[in-house]
């Protein structure tokens, strides 16, 4: 029993920070969330009853960024899925100079993601970025790449995927490497190619850090702000707005925090529902084999 | 194969290494006279106002802090956890699951009231306080599972030479937890130093700011003539360190993830 009191008081201090921060704000909001708070309140809480939540239904801007957020953060995340498993492959093979090659892979992610997203807006400049500089020595003409809302969408994906894929090939190597080596040697042995010994044994395997590395990046790419806040700004015209740069926005420049509030609060409540229910699905479509030494 | 992928990882970065060299003029039509190389981009930034290295400082300060604070929470906790049974282990477990995957800009306007009813905006320390907290779910899942890792009979035969917990602890468990300690640490590391929204919205003096906030100034300064090459030489000077620091530690990364990552 004493033993039990100590190993309760060594987590202590953690759990009280991680409630400080992590719980306080959700509650905080909560509250917020029923309260007129701006300028015209002299940014002191007024109560106004539900007016927060019944002006969020009916925002159309809320609506279309939470379309435009769980788009991108589909697209996004399959790519990195689909490439993060071509490269863990590749990183997993025994090739000359293999640390090195994963060090410099691994770059993108360690990278601030705002300093690469205005690497990438002077990639993307009009006229004098790289891009457009190879398009003229090709003979078409500049292209405004962040006016046009399809290809600023593109963009967006592309400098995500690009910042992210390694951390998801990191994941998937990590996986790749419990697997032993002598049962795909057995199948080698049984005559089965390397595509069928990807299906038949890799990937199965796989399914639990497969499904790992879906639930992190969609809760993260659901969340998308500052690679949006730098590279496009959610625009043109609000066509790359996420929910999370739209809170954003509400707090900082409309000075309406208690709508902000309201505004994060459905964020959290939106992704909740989605990757409960994602969570869910996999349980059910064999996560349970997680080999789950802990417990 | 190898060469496709370090082009795909490289090619956007050694872009920003030749932006960073090119005289201003070279960037935007083809020289005419002279050589259109140059470190003039790099003075530029080394003798802004405050000078570069006063962000790489800060930085470093708060991402050391983080870490060692990270690391003294986490360990006990970690250990803790593991030694929980029943409701409350898969409880904290999940929870701290949750917490690793929620996206934290959207904690930032309660942790700002938080930081300015306690007059800690402007302050680099106390940034790594919310810092802290961000890193901990993952440290401690991390440092969890290193913990189930050691055989129990260890800790067993140390209880029974009368060490108590302290002392087993210090002189027993942590000593075989090194590789452990160093990748989440570096995790840690790494995640405070490139944290944007806190620290955007926390730091307004320009001498205390963090580099993704720095860099970013520099590179926003101007709506329409971005100073591309300055900003370019900033990113280089930033990436620096953590290109030694995934270099060095590449092993330890991986590991840790292969270690630690499932089995949360």
């Amino acid at each position: 029993m004493k033993q039990r009191a100590t190993t309760l008081l060594l987590m202590l201090p953690a759990l009280l920070l991680l409630a400080a921060v992590f719980l306080y704000p959700l509650l905080r909001y909560g509250w917020l969330s029923f309260h007129a708070s701006s300028v015209l309140t002299g940014l002191v809480p007024v109560p106004n009853g539900g007016a927060n939540w019944l002006r969020l239904l009916s925002d159309a801007r809320f609506w279309t960024d939470a379309g435009q957020t769980l788009r991108f953060a589909v697209c996004s995340v399959a790519l990195e899925l689909a490439g993060g498993l071509a490269l863990a492959l590749l990183l997993h093979q025994p090739l000359q100079g293999r640390g090195a090659l994963r060090a410099l892979t691994l770059l993108p992610w360690a990278l601030p993601t705002t300093v690469m997203a205005l690497g990438w807006r002077w990639i993307l400049n009009d006229p004098h970025g790289p891009l457009n500089a190879a398009i003229r020595s090709l003979g078409g003409s500049s292209y405004a790449f962040l006016s046009t809302p399809a290809t600023t969408w593109f963009f967006v994906v592309l400098a995500d995927v690009w910042k992210t894929l390694p951390f998801v090939a990191l994941l998937l190597l990590a996986g790749l490497q419990t697997i032993p080596v002598d049962l795909e040697e057995a199948l080698r042995l049984e005559g089965a190619s390397r595509v069928q010994i990807l299906r038949r044994l890799t990937l199965p395997l796989l399914v639990p850090y497969i499904a790992l590395a879906l639930l992190f990046r969609l809760a993260q790419a659901l969340g998308v702000f500052d690679l949006i806040l730098v590279l496009s700004g959610g625009g043109p015209a609000g066509s790359t707005e996420s929910l999370a740069l739209y809170a954003y926005l509400n707090a900082m420049r409309f000075l309406d925090f208690g709508y902000a509030a309201t505004v994060m609060l459905a964020t959290f409540l939106l992704l909740l529902a989605l990757l409960g229910g994602g969570w869910l699905l996999l349980r059910r479509g064999g996560i349970e084999r997680t080999p789950d030494r802990a417990t | 194969m190898r060469l496709l992928v370090l082009l795909w990882s490289l090619g956007p970065l050694l872009w920003q290494l030749r932006t960073s060299l090119l005289r201003p003029e070279a960037l935007v039509a083809p020289l005419l006279e002279g050589s259109p190389w140059t470190l003039a981009n790099y003075q530029l930034v080394l003798s802004g106002d405050p000078p570069f290295w006063r962000y790489l400082s800060n930085s470093a300060l708060v991402g050391l802090v983080t870490t060692g604070l990270t690391l003294l929470l986490a360990v006990p906790c970690a250990y803790g956890l593991q030694k929980q049974r029943g409701p409350l282990r898969w409880g904290v477990g999940l929870g701290l699951v949750a917490a690793a995957m929620f996206p934290t800009v959207l904690l930032f306007l309660a942790l700002l009231e938080i930081a300015r009813s306690f007059g800690l905006a402007n302050d680099l320390l106390a940034l790594s306080l919310p810092y802290t907290a961000l890193s901990l779910p993952l440290a401690v899942l991390l440092l969890r599972a290193a913990f189930a890792d050691l055989p129990v009979e260890l800790e067993d035969a140390a209880r029974l030479e009368g060490l108590d917990l302290g002392q087993r602890l210090r002189h027993v468990l942590l000593p075989l937890l090194g590789p452990a300690l160093a990748s989440t640490g570096i995790l840690v590391f790494l995640a405070s130093w490139n944290e944007y929204a806190i620290a955007l919205t926390w730091i307004s003096r320009n001498d205390l700011l963090t580099l993704p906030i720095a860099i970013a100034r520099i590179g926003g300064s101007s709506v329409f003539t971005i100073p591309y090459g300055a900003f370019a030489a900033a990113t280089v000077l930033g990436s620096l360190p953590l290109l030694l620091l995934v270099l060095l530690a590449q092993r330890a990364i991986v590991s840790g993830l292969t270690r630690g990552a499932v089995k949360g």
